[in-house]
């Protein structure tokens, strides 16, 4: 009987290793065919000949470098923001007795409600009268700012669950706030920044609006401009759309199968202890 | 307006302040930014180094546009080394949105795209474009363009931009296709052309192809019906003079017409869904027997797999109204230097070249069918195809036409009408519905 | 657990240059939002200021408002309701798979693909029949050809087409989430639990459900949130259409703002989408103070 169970559930896992894992598999076929097989194959076709022509276009045609080198760079400078930014946050707002703390807690969390698209214009003004649109830091600073709330309320959840025990040792140690910050806080919250690190590197790794809306100069563009780059208005080559998409998405797969061991251990871990 | 600009100013001067704050951290590779623009002060040209912004909607390098926007660009900058020309090539929608976002700060790019008419108004009445008379008068650039074009950018006798071509539009057919189906010729008149579909229908092909996911296609094929239901053009600026109403029969016509069209099984199945690229492929891979499009797909025809089969025909006449010789006209999106712009007299300069040296560059890379300039050149001589040569002999013979919606209505208004046509793709609708849905959309949006 | 007490300089060090930043740049472009909802504005010519005339268009006037409001609403609902089912897979795989860490890191690759590969693959499956579609081909190869649709344009199936994809795209998410919170529920208690002789389903009943409400809750708020903006999926796959039949609050606002050239109107749709979750993590919150009370 248990062996049965044990084999429905092993049976319902591996359906669902399919159905998840599948569209890489589709999309590195996809980027593989021509413009004609794309659309007149069925869904489970593999290339007949593989296009690799497709990822020398996508490379040559999409500044593939020169993208991937200004994104690494952007979602870099702002992956460090968010962690030094948001931890500190998180740490106040989960440790230090003050009167305004609730406050601030709630208007980091009403940050997580506010549409994006509604603040281009409003930014757009910001930025011009601060004179950096057209600058990387016109992408890093709506990056850090738009990717903290999540990131403390992810990170004081955590931080709330860490026993008080610790800290008040150090205290009576004679050890400043900063030092226990720095050498206490921050080594144990690793595992929930390695979370905020993925989930913030996914969504600025993809980012377009904003990026197409404050950037022109094209040395500062990111990689998601390569992919539209394919899609013209009035033609579009298919494989190299996916050739170009699949090298896109290459860097956020090592960084992510690098960092999941982490991560799942790190998840709001302490939350339920909290 | 003004007192707008102060308050965003304020808030703006103080985020600054905050901001000062946090730029503390960070790195300092990132003040590599490209800066050419700040610190000039507006003076004389010559060895100045100054960097103009030229934001257009030709990122793909495969295309012929493109390649000529580069090689002119690459061109001009070796004979001027104090001018370097920045672009930014973004694709269509996104050049739109990025567009307004700029507009609403004062922030247009030195040049930048527009559509015209209705369109471009919007940023015109702002103020936000600079007049081009006197740099169209330089090197003879204004008569290279065909009679009238201009009109469709000039706002109060003052030309506003100059586009990178005038189209019409035209139904392609693939010749395989209609013989597979036994139709000899090409239909004349709307009832033959909704047997033709029928039959292609009847052996199992998809007659037109349409990627009506961008609602603009529709429409635009909409128009067709509705230029020959109105026994001509004008319809839409009737509407706008207050002289006919969309509630009137010639619109109610065109919409039940259209409509027998789609429920003909007309078009590929699930169009809604389809992007105009993807639509467009349906019928360049020979899965669609006809496509009704701008004559700006002529180039990407002919590179197509069914290049060489591919003939071309007039929209026929509907219910005997009408004159097939009368086209949906396309006139391009145009180049519109900014108002505000640092180096005004060098933007101009550029312009001017670029637009004087356009034709010659299309016409080599052939890409010059649906050229909105005057182009002296033996087009067979030059190796373009039998298709091209016949798109041509049909713009020699247009009498007049009309612009689509969205270039003659102001942008809610044609939200609403692109809205309404595209649900005619998915469920019958009662033309007198339709009709009453625009002409609200018009009465709330005057 | 808010032990330290500090300096007000200290807290000054931790919290100003993050909440500047924030403040600056998320907080002051929502207010000028607010205030731009109250004018009758194309977004480049003359604003008019109209007071509350927007809003009271959109409540009463407008007919795509409502329909995209219970779609927005439909969308966190489908979201949310597929949480318990995460947790139930993670409490299975927390008793019969021992290192399932891969597993879930597996389950987590649509995530960290982008919106146009997502809505590239899922358009080639919903595909009708004529254009190759995978799902109908399944249908006709079972012999059920009748059951075949063009699933992304009949108003009555796109939605429900997009709230699966969404549901696809995010099972690794909340899984992840799910089943880190399951981890961490000490094993002594389950040997307790074993003593007292619950085992199997009845420990899940008894302890990780229980166990896992805190960050069941996370969940829900991130699920929550998530689907309220829901834009960038639907603009891809079906841009909001056939005829709105798709569109969301953000589609609705996209479309004002920036196509309709209404920015004030569309700004007035982002107030309320603001309002919309400010109100539900409110209730939310309180849902669950009384569930954890219950529990804790």
């Amino acid at each position: 009987m248990a062996s049965v169970k044990k084999g429905l559930v092993y049976l319902l896992l591996s359906v669902l290793v399919v159905t998840q894992i599948y569209p890489l598999f589709w999309l590195i076929m996809y980027s593989l065919k021509t413009n004609e097989q794309i659309l007149g194959s069925s869904f489970f076709s593999l290339p007949t000949t593989p296009q690799w022509g497709n990822y020398t276009d996508a490379y040559k045609g999409g500044h593939y470098l020169k993208y991937l080198g200004n994104s690494v760079l952007v979602t870099s400078v702002t992956l460090i923001c968010v962690i030094v930014l948001s931890s500190m946050v998180a740490y106040a707002i989960s440790r230090f007795r003050w009167k305004l703390g609730p406050i601030v807690t709630l208007v980091f969390l009403l940050g997580m409600m506010i549409p994006m698209q509604a603040t281009l214009l409003p930014l757009m003004v910001i930025f011009k009268n601060l004179h950096i649109l057209n600058t990387r830091w016109s992408l890093i600073l709506p990056y850090i700012a738009f990717s903290t709330p999540i990131a403390v309320f992810i990170l004081s959840g955590f931080m709330r669950g860490i026993p008080a025990e610790i800290e008040e040792s150090a205290f009576m140690d004679g050890a400043s706030v900063y030092r226990i910050f720095r050498s206490i806080i921050l080594p144990i919250s690793v595992p929930p920044i390695m979370t905020v690190v993925i989930l913030t590197f996914i969504t600025i790794w993809n980012e377009y609006i904003m990026a197409a809306t404050f950037i022109s100069a094209e040395g500062l563009k990111t990689l998601p401009f390569g992919i539209y780059n394919f899609v013209s208005q009035y033609n579009a080559n298919f494989g190299a759309i996916g050739a170009y998409l699949v090298l896109g998405a290459l860097p956020v797969m090592l960084v992510y199968f690098f960092l999941s061991e982490k991560i799942t251990k790190g998840m709001v871990a302490g939350a339920v202890k909290g | 307006m003004a007192s707008k600009t102060m308050k965003t100013s304020a808030i703006a001067l103080s985020a600054a302040a905050l901001l000062l704050g946090a730029t503390a951290c960070g790195t300092k590779e990132n003040n590599t930014a490209d800066n050419t623009n700040a610190g000039t002060n507006a003076g004389n040209k010559g060895d100045k180094e100054v960097t103009i912004t030229f934001q257009n909607i030709y990122p793909d390098p495969e295309t012929p546009s493109y390649k000529m926007l580069h090689a002119l660009v690459d061109q001009y900058q070796k004979d001027h080394p104090n001018i370097k020309i920045e672009l930014d090539s973004l694709n269509t929608d996104q050049q739109k949105l990025k567009l307004k976002t700029q507009a609403a700060s004062k922030e247009v790019p030195d040049i930048t795209i527009v559509n015209p008419s209705a369109q471009m108004k919007p940023f015109v009445d702002a103020g936000l474009f600079a007049p081009l008379n006197d740099m169209i008068d330089q090197n003879g650039l204004k008569d290279t363009f065909q009679k009238g074009l201009l009109d469709y950018y000039s706002f109060d006798g003052n030309v506003y931009a100059l586009p990178d071509g005038n189209n019409i539009e035209v139904v392609y057919y693939n010749k395989d296709l209609f013989a597979q189906a036994g139709i000899t010729a090409p239909p004349a008149t709307y009832e033959e052309f909704i047997e033709d579909v029928k039959a292609l229908r009847a052996k199992n092909i998809t007659p037109i192809a349409i990627g009506e996911k961008d609602s603009w296609t529709g429409s635009f094929l909409f128009m067709n019906v509705l230029l020959r239901t109105n026994g001509g053009p004008g319809f839409l600026q009737d509407v706008l003079d207050g002289k006919k109403k969309f509630t009137d029969p010639e619109f109610t016509d065109a919409v039940s017409k259209f409509q027998d069209l789609i429920q003909a099984k007309a078009f590929n199945e699930g169009a809604t869904s389809v992007d105009y690229n993807t639509g467009g492929n349906l019928f360049k891979t020979g899965k669609a027997a006809m496509m009704i499009m701008g004559t700006w797909e002529t180039g990407a025809i002919d590179a197509s797999s069914v290049g060489g089969k591919v003939g071309v025909f007039k929209f026929p006449t509907v219910g005997g109204k009408g004159d097939p010789d009368q086209f949906m006209l396309a006139p391009g999106s145009a180049f519109a230097i900014s108002a505000n712009s640092e180096h005004l007299q060098e933007t101009k300069d550029f312009l001017n070249y670029f637009m004087l040296n356009m034709p010659k560059k299309q016409f080599e890379l052939k890409n010059a069918v649906g050229s909105g300039q005057i182009i002296e050149g033996d087009f067979k001589a030059a190796g373009y195809s039998d298709l091209a040569i016949d798109v041509l002999e049909l713009f020699k013979g247009v009498k007049g036409g009309d612009l689509a919606f969205d270039n003659t209505m102001k942008p809610a208004i044609a939200q609403v009408h692109l809205s309404s046509i595209q649900n005619m793709f998915v469920q019958k609708v009662d033309p007198a519905n339709v009709a009453q849905e625009h002409q609200a959309a018009f009465d709330s949006n005057k | 657990m808010n032990v330290l007490k500090v300096p007000a300089r200290t807290i000054a060090v931790f919290v100003l240059p993050c909440l500047l930043l924030y403040i600056g740049l998320v907080f002051v472009p929502i207010v000028v939002s607010v205030y731009d909802s109250l004018l009758d504005w194309d977004s480049i010519n003359k604003a008019k200021f109209i007071g509350l005339d927007n809003f009271k268009t959109i409540l009463f006037e407008d007919t795509n408002f409502w329909p995209s409001v219970r779609r927005t609403l439909m969308y966190a609902v489908f979201s949310m309701a597929e949480i318990p089912i995460c947790l139930f897979i993670a409490a299975l795989m927390n008793r019969y798979v021992r290192k399932a860490n891969t597993l879930v890191s597996i389950y987590f690759v649509p995530v960290i693909l982008s919106v146009v590969i997502i809505g590239q693959l899922w358009k080639t499956i919903y595909n009708p029949t004529e254009m190759g579609g995978m799902l109908n081909g399944i249908l006709t190869s079972l012999g059920l050809e009748s059951w075949t649709h063009s699933w992304l344009t009949e108003p009555k199936f796109a939605m429900y087409c997009l709230y699966f994809v969404s549901l696809w795209q995010y099972f690794g998410y909340h899984l992840l989430i799910q089943y880190t919170g399951v981890q961490n529920i000490p094993n002594e208690i389950y040997e307790a639990a074993k003593i007292d002789g619950a085992e199997g389903f009845k420990s899940d009943w008894y302890i990780t459900y229980p166990m896992a409400v805190p960050i069941f809750k996370i969940s829900i708020v991130l699920a929550f949130i998530g689907s309220l903006q829901a834009f960038d999926l639907v603009w891809v796959m079906t841009g909001g259409g056939p005829a709105h039949a798709t569109d969301t609050i953000s589609t609705h606002m996209y479309n004002m703002s920036f196509l309709s050239l209404k920015y004030g109107y569309g700004s007035a749709l982002a107030t309320i989408l603001v309002f919309i979750c400010l109100l539900f993590t409110v209730v939310i919150n309180f849902v669950f103070k009384k569930v954890e009370a219950k529990y804790t």
